[in-house]
């Protein structure tokens, strides 16, 4: 194969790790912004303590680590599986509980209280990932096999068994995620209050109820995505913050409220942000948050409900 | 005496600081068809928000004897109360089978989709169209879906909330007579919103007319149709 295409490829290939990350938190976002219209700046945050979680599960007790003695009385160390899986759990549990005693009380006042209230657990529950683990990076077993020799050779590229798994468990997300939404009773509740809150209401559905079970599924899937991100760089308190810019500017580009959009958008931001730098060397990599920024005001002026989105129509 | 479905006593309702129901009282007998009149902004529509608690409300609204003033929206649903608001209330994003299912939430019994084939014989319109969007319907085929989402929950008691609005003339008498089918065959209760004063008053037992949010007049359907005032305000005569 020609040196540039083999190169082409293997940016291709380099990049699909980070679409995955980046696709299964675009999903969070959009689980909740088509439920309530709202974005929650708090769901990168919200995964990172999960993944800590998951962290202290892997290692159990260990001289100052947070939390460690504790996993070690419910029988930490876990493997490594068990370990996110059970963070995986708490992090549903956690956006149950957040919606219920943060999110809820306030959704009556206003819209921009609820907006406020994720801004201020995302520095709120930022803190305390901080003051409980450190800000030192740590490493974070991967979740597929990583070895140096752990790829498949596609006519000269390496595909990682690693970039295979994160898209594995992101399809497997997609399909579970489809089959809740579209083939049981409480996905059509879910479809329904987010279409008309009021129409559901009359229906006998209790939204309240419903749009909580949308902040665990979305918590769920974020805890997901940290645990892929922190396995395939470190984990750190501030590994979500350029995920969550680039979950935004994918799920603006599907179109906010398309779960097809925020997958499609992932692959489109993971991408850029490895092919743009790379072919525009005046772009460079320090800057390669800025081709997703771009991506995201021009798809807000030329095509506000972006790719998939719900074109807003109505008869009067 | 008759069995009360529904009995409103002092209700009042307000949005913000405006008040538009000002101590309304009504009864609704069982098995009964009764209609509000009103013209516009005489807080019809606020009385059958009021009485499913989608607004601020004080008074005593009894269901069968028990009060549902203070229960939610969707436990009203769960009490037999279906409610068909202004401007349909469907889904207009999801097919009419959908729509017909998140009507019959509430139940976990094994006869939906009997009572979907049911509601398809009697709009058989829908039928034809039940993998179709909602929003892609025609003004009348929508307002028939509404009324079968409604009815898919079985309600002990029926709100209608202007059927008639932005429908043809015949496609309206048509619905009509729909109504009065389902109310003489199954016994369903109904309570109509309507400013469409003519048919409302042929299909009703009772009716009353509010003005401004209190109870103006309220009579016999049948009495009230030949009473001047309201033939001159309502019945264009």
């Amino acid at each position: 194969m020609d040196a540039g295409l083999l190169l082409l490829l293997q940016r291709i290939f380099d990049a699909l790790t980070n679409s995955a990350i980046y696709a299964s938190l675009a999903l969070a976002l959009v689980i909740i912004y088509r439920s309530t219209g709202l974005l929650n700046f708090a769901q990168g945050e919200m995964a990172t303590f999960s993944a800590y979680v998951a962290f202290v599960l892997l290692v159990g007790a260990a001289p100052g680590l947070t939390g460690g003695s504790l996993a070690a009385a419910i029988g930490a160390p876990y493997p490594t599986v068990a370990a996110i899986g059970a963070a995986v759990v708490f992090g549903a549990i956690a956006g149950g509980v957040t919606e219920r005693l943060v999110i809820r009380p306030l959704r009556e006042t206003s819209e921009l209280a609820v907006v406020s209230i994720t801004i201020g657990l995302f520095l709120g529950v930022n803190s305390l990932v901080e003051q409980w683990w450190g800000t030192a990076p740590r490493q974070f077993p991967s979740l597929f096999p990583d070895a140096a020799s752990d790829y498949l050779d596609v006519a000269g590229a390496r595909l990682r068994y690693s970039a295979i798994g994160a898209w594995a468990t992101l399809l497997v997300l997609l399909a579970a995620l489809a089959w809740l939404l579209q083939r049981t009773r409480g996905g059509l509740a879910f479809r329904a209050v987010s279409f008309n809150r009021e129409s559901a209401e009359l229906s006998g559905i209790r939204s309240a109820r419903t749009l909580m079970w949308g902040w665990v599924l979305a918590s769920a899937l974020g805890a997901v995505a940290a645990a892929l991100s922190a396995s395939s760089v470190l984990l750190e308190p501030k590994m979500m913050l350029r995920v969550l810019v680039y979950a935004f500017a994918a799920a603006t580009l599907g179109g906010l409220d398309s779960p097809r959009g925020a997958i499609i958008g992932g692959v489109v931001i993971g991408l850029s942000q490895t092919l743009v730098p790379a072919y525009i060397p005046f772009i460079g990599f320090e800057l390669s948050v800025l081709p997703a920024l771009v991506v995201m005001v021009i798809v807000l002026v030329v095509r506000p409900a972006g790719l998939f989105g719900t074109q807003r129509l109505e008869r009067v | 005496m008759t069995e009360m479905m529904l009995k409103v006593e002092d209700l009042h309702a307000r949005y913000g600081a405006v008040e538009v129901l000002r101590g309304l009282g009504f009864e609704v007998p069982d098995r009964s068809v009764v209609v509000i009149l009103g013209a516009n902004g005489a807080g019809k529509t606020t009385t059958l928000r009021a009485l499913c608690n989608m607004c601020t409300t004080s008074g005593s609204i009894l269901l069968e004897g028990e009060d549902i003033s203070r229960a939610k929206t969707a436990d009203i649903v769960r009490r037999g109360v279906a409610h068909v608001p202004q401007g349909r209330g469907t889904f207009p994003e999801l097919s009419v089978m959908d729509n017909l299912r998140i009507g019959a939430y509430i139940r976990r019994d094994k006869e939906v989709n009997a009572d979907i084939g049911r509601w398809f014989e009697i709009f058989p319109r829908l039928e034809e169209r039940r993998d179709q969007l909602a929003g892609s319907l025609s003004g009348g085929e929508q307002q028939m879906l509404a009324v079968a989402r409604a009815l898919m929950c079985r309600p002990r008691l029926l709100l209608l909330d202007e059927p008639s609005l932005g429908l043809a003339p015949l496609i309206i008498e048509d619905l009509f007579e729909r109504f009065i089918q389902l109310n003489k065959e199954t016994g369903l209760t109904m309570l109509l919103v309507e400013q469409n004063a003519n048919l409302a008053l042929d299909m009703a037992d009772y009716a009353y007319v509010i003005e401004s949010g209190e109870i103006a007049l309220h009579g016999p359907a049948d009495q009230l149709k030949n009473d001047p005032a309201v033939q001159e305000a309502y019945l264009g005569a």
